[in-house]
């Protein structure tokens, strides 16, 4: 692939989700990743470590527009677009394997059960290199998380795939 | 779980948090998969896994971040990471034993934060490292 091609899809947006942060999923998210703490189930809990409200573990934001992304709660002109499917469809018609190599989270204020999130998905890179006789290409995905009430930023996620053939 | 609030005043360079040590199993990757909603065959299906060229279903990577971000909440205090960032190394096998290792490699002052800085690391038993990472915290102070 020519580098001018991907450089191309750098500032693309990956699509709008709005989703709304349920107690319910936290628990579960919680349970999976071995973490017993109470402040994850218990309001009260959470009240005596001095938080607001029940918080997600950190890496939580990671996968929370795979719930409560309701669509009642979509915003119908946000823009759309998969560039990092358009990417690495062809390549992946070659062969190889997809990777996440990097994950990086930026956070403003924690995220709290009942939070309604709004993120915004763009690609904030895109390149290609070989090493060791692999060609590797790199999409960086940056998702901006702000509040849709009070609009305050809640967390940036960046996350690096990288297709290796 | 964390027993007791990390004070800044606590602090110091060269810290080490307890030790996060867990033997990864078929189960938990199950358990992950629907709480996060990857349902990548590669995660827990075996005989998918096995035709694919790999010896057996493997970790998700961001298992082993969330099982680091659990040892990173125990030491710092839930809702106090300002920011988590990880290279993922390797893959992670069932029957390995997962081990956290984090060492603070710094403490600053930023307007009115406290902040902690920490080196972030998951490893197995024979040492070889899954994801290598950086972390900050803002904790409370005793001033």
């Amino acid at each position: 692939m020519a580098d001018d091609s991907l450089s191309a899809i750098i500032g693309r947006p990956t699509g709008t989700t709005v989703v709304t942060v349920e107690r319910g999923q936290l628990v579960l998210f919680a349970t999976a990743v071995r973490d017993d703490n109470p402040v994850y189930r218990d309001p009260r809990a959470a009240e005596a470590a001095g938080l607001p409200g029940i918080p997600a573990p950190p890496t939580y934001p990671f996968v929370m527009g795979n719930f409560g992304a309701y669509p009642e709660l979509q915003i119908e002109d946000a823009p759309t677009g998969n560039p990092m499917a358009e990417v690495l469809g062809p390549l992946m018609a070659k062969g190889g394997i997809i990777l996440h190599g990097e994950q990086e989270f930026t956070y403003h204020r924690p995220v709290f059960a009942g939070d309604v999130l709004v993120g915004v998905g763009t690609v904030a890179d895109a390149y290609q290199k070989e090493s060791k006789g692999k060609t590797m290409t790199f999409v960086v995905v940056e998702t901006a998380w702000s509040d849709r009430d009070s609009g305050e930023a809640v967390c940036t996620s960046r996350m690096n795939i990288i297709h290796r053939l | 779980m964390a027993d007791a609030t990390l004070y800044f005043e606590d602090v110091t360079e060269g810290d080490e948090a307890p030790e996060l040590a867990h033997v990864l199993t078929r189960t938990d990757l199950v358990t992950y998969a629907g709480a996060s909603g990857d349902y990548n065959p590669m995660h827990h299906d075996e005989v998918k896994a096995m035709a694919a060229g790999q010896p057996s279903v493997f970790g998700h990577g961001m298992f082993s971040m969330g099982l680091l971000g659990t040892a990173i909440t125990d030491y710092v205090g839930a809702g106090n990471v300002t920011r988590f960032t990880v290279r993922f190394a390797r893959q992670t096998w069932p029957d390995e034993e997962l081990r956290s290792k984090i060492v603070v490699t710094g403490k600053r002052k930023e307007g009115d934060a406290h902040l902690v800085d920490l080196d972030v690391r998951l490893h197995n038993a024979a040492g070889e490292e899954k994801v290598v990472g950086e972390a900050t915290a803002a904790v409370p102070s005793r001033a």
